[in-house]
């Protein structure tokens, strides 16, 4: 589950999920409905591989959700859900699936600002600063 | 949670230990008024986190326009040592080198018979593309190097393309160009989101701005700057665009996963931040200052075509007598030499502001200081100031940038209705061209500060000094 949170600079992603695979699926169905796509896996007829590599798994998330942003900026693909996922310490390698288009340059930047990714009961808890 | 003390009648002191680890302590340039707005956002917080960095020397500063921001708050000041302390890409933000430029027409508001003021904001918005797709992304300078104008900020669109001319190059802060550049510190992503993006506004708060001057408050000064009582100008609000955001993204990045190698703990992980003299921070200031190369190159491509728009319906000879008054930087870090000490200045939504006969200003401006410009929101006015020698011994020669945001983008879309504001800014007779009524909502007169009472502090400050005052008559938005 994914929620929007006001933010008075910009605008923040709160992510509660099963487990840490299931952080970075929901990130992407909350950045494809930033982005205006529908997250179905049915409509998305275009593939993207996605690797991405940092510290821990907040950097990770951050660095998950821009590489994804500057695909949607750089070639108009917006992720609609994620096909295959692998993750060790320091990287997640992915196929993601999604739609072509002319998706709205909004994400500027994918801050650090009260970056979070932890466990939080028997689920995980997520929180990432978009600058839109 | 935080109790702010009152130091002066406009200063206000977070001690040390406000928040753990704080080596100096946090002010706030504000009245009464302004620190009660000011503490319904986490921007005190953040200052007081700003006063944890290695090296942050006297106190972390806020301009009365602060407001929260990411890591480091907007309108804020930090002041670290060169040879010890460190350089945080957060303390200049995203947009490096967001900033403003204002041109100054050869018209009074009373040339502009009939339908002109329209016909002349509705050319503006067909000559400078804006927002961040379509037109803003796609229709930037043709013909310009990246390299070089990385290397030599607008004196590449000058030598290589006549755009621009070495006047306007006198009349910008640090002529345009910071000479630490490194083009191949400029990542090849950065450089991707760039390369387009010259001569474009983008989106957001950034704006072109048709003005009256409504008011004068210094003769001299406004005569320095060339400007006088009923003139029209023309204020850029614009920067790095998508290139700046990814140099600091890269450099956040980086500079997160040294934290541990250099032994630095922070509140808050974008404050990220390396010594100045470690690979990480020099390599930061290497690209950093080609992104601040590159948004003044961005604000002369767009003064150019201000000009194209001018002359198309002014006619040529009006195009080239408007002059530049200044165009100076928000978000830069510069090292700079402060009470014989080497620091490095990081100004995040704050202005340089020098005082008369400082060596860095021209020699025109010398007896009036150098032009600083506070635009307000689009509804209220704007200020041209100049820098006062108290902004040297109080802020690291420094005032505010603006009105400061007060309400987030989703509450004022709550509170306004875009179509209902352009009839409101209409009736007031404000020309507006806007591509979206969300956008416009979001930069509505009440999501900002009142911008007179901010120019009021730093005056009373001593930081800045009024010259003249600037009232909206058209606005073209990003």
């Amino acid at each position: 589950m994914y929620r929007w949170v006001d933010h008075t600079s910009e605008v923040e992603l709160e992510i509660e999920a099963a487990g840490e695979r299931e952080v970075f699926e929901e990130a992407v169905r909350a950045l494809a409905e930033l982005l205006g796509a529908v997250a179905d896996a049915t409509r998305a007829t275009f593939v993207r591989r996605v690797a991405v590599h940092a510290t821990d798994r907040p950097a990770l998330l951050a660095a998950w959700l821009e590489e994804l942003a500057f695909l949607a900026e750089a070639d108009g693909f917006v992720a609609t859900h994620v096909m295959e996922l692998e993750m060790d310490a320091d990287a997640v390698h992915a196929t993601v699936g999604g739609v072509l288009g002319a998706p709205p340059p909004l994400v500027k930047a994918v801050t650090y600002h009260r970056l979070a990714f932890e466990p939080s009961g028997t689920e995980y808890f997520a929180r990432v600063v978009l600058d839109v | 949670m935080f109790d702010p003390q009152r130091i002066d009648d406009e200063l206000w002191e977070l001690p040390i230990g406000t928040v753990p680890g704080m080596r100096v302590p946090a002010r706030v340039f504000a009245d009464a008024e302004l620190l009660a707005a000011i503490e319904q956002d986490r921007s005190l917080e953040q200052l007081a986190n700003v006063a944890t960095l290695p090296g942050v020397l006297d106190a972390a500063l806020a301009m009365p326009d602060i407001h929260q921001g990411y890591g480091f708050p907007v309108g804020g000041v930090a002041a670290t040592d060169a040879a010890d302390g460190v350089i945080s890409p957060g303390g200049v933000g995203y947009d490096i080198n967001c900033g403003v430029r204002l041109l100054a027409l050869p018209l009074t508001y009373d040339e502009l018979l009939g339908d002109r003021r329209e016909r002349l904001v509705h050319q503006l918005s067909r000559t400078v593309p804006v927002g961040t797709g379509g037109r803003g992304a796609q229709e930037g300078l043709r013909g310009a190097n990246l390299d070089r104008v990385l290397a030599l900020g607008p004196r590449a669109l000058l030598e290589d393309l006549g755009i621009g001319s070495e006047d306007e190059l006198s009349f910008t802060e640090s002529g345009g160009c910071l000479e630490g550049a490194d083009p191949a510190a400029v990542s090849a992503r950065a450089r991707e989101r760039g390369a387009s993006q010259i001569g474009t506004l983008g989106s957001g708060n950034h704006f072109l701005e048709l003005q009256r001057i409504s008011d004068v408050y210094d003769e001299a000064a406004a005569q320095a700057f060339g400007l006088r009582l009923g003139q029209l100008t023309v204020l850029i609000h614009s920067g790095s665009r998508g290139l700046g955001h990814q140099v600091c993204t890269d450099f956040v990045k980086r500079m997160d996963a040294q934290l541990a190698h250099y032994g630095i703990e922070l509140p808050d992980r974008q404050l990220s931040c390396a010594p100045i003299e470690s690979p990480e921070g020099r390599d930061y200031r290497a690209a950093m200052e080609a992104a601040a190369n590159f948004a003044w190159a961005n604000r002369a491509a767009i003064a150019h075509r201000v000009r194209q728009a001018i002359a198309s319906e002014f006619g040529p000879g009006t195009a080239e007598r408007t002059h530049q008054v200044y165009d100076v930087a928000h978000n830069v870090a510069k090292l700079e030499r402060h009470e014989g000490r080497l620091v490095c200045v990081h100004r995040k939504g704050a202005t340089r502001a020098f005082p008369p006969d400082h060596p860095e200003i021209p020699s025109e401006y010398a007896a009036a200081g150098q032009p600083v410009f506070i635009p307000g929101s689009m509804g209220t006015a704007s200020y041209v100031l100049a820098g006062r020698a108290a902004a040297m011994t109080r802020s690291f020669g420094t005032t505010c940038h603006g009105a400061g945001r007060r309400l987030s983008r989703t509450a004022v879309r709550k509170a306004v209705d875009g179509g209902e504001l352009r009839r409101r800014l209409e009736a007031d007779g404000i020309v507006v061209r806007a591509p979206s009524a969300r956008g416009l909502a979001e930069e509505a007169p009440e999501a900002y500060k009142d911008v007179d009472r901010v120019v009021e502090i730093v005056e009373r400050a001593g930081l800045a000094a009024r010259v003249v005052r600037l009232r909206p008559v058209g606005v073209v938005k990003g």
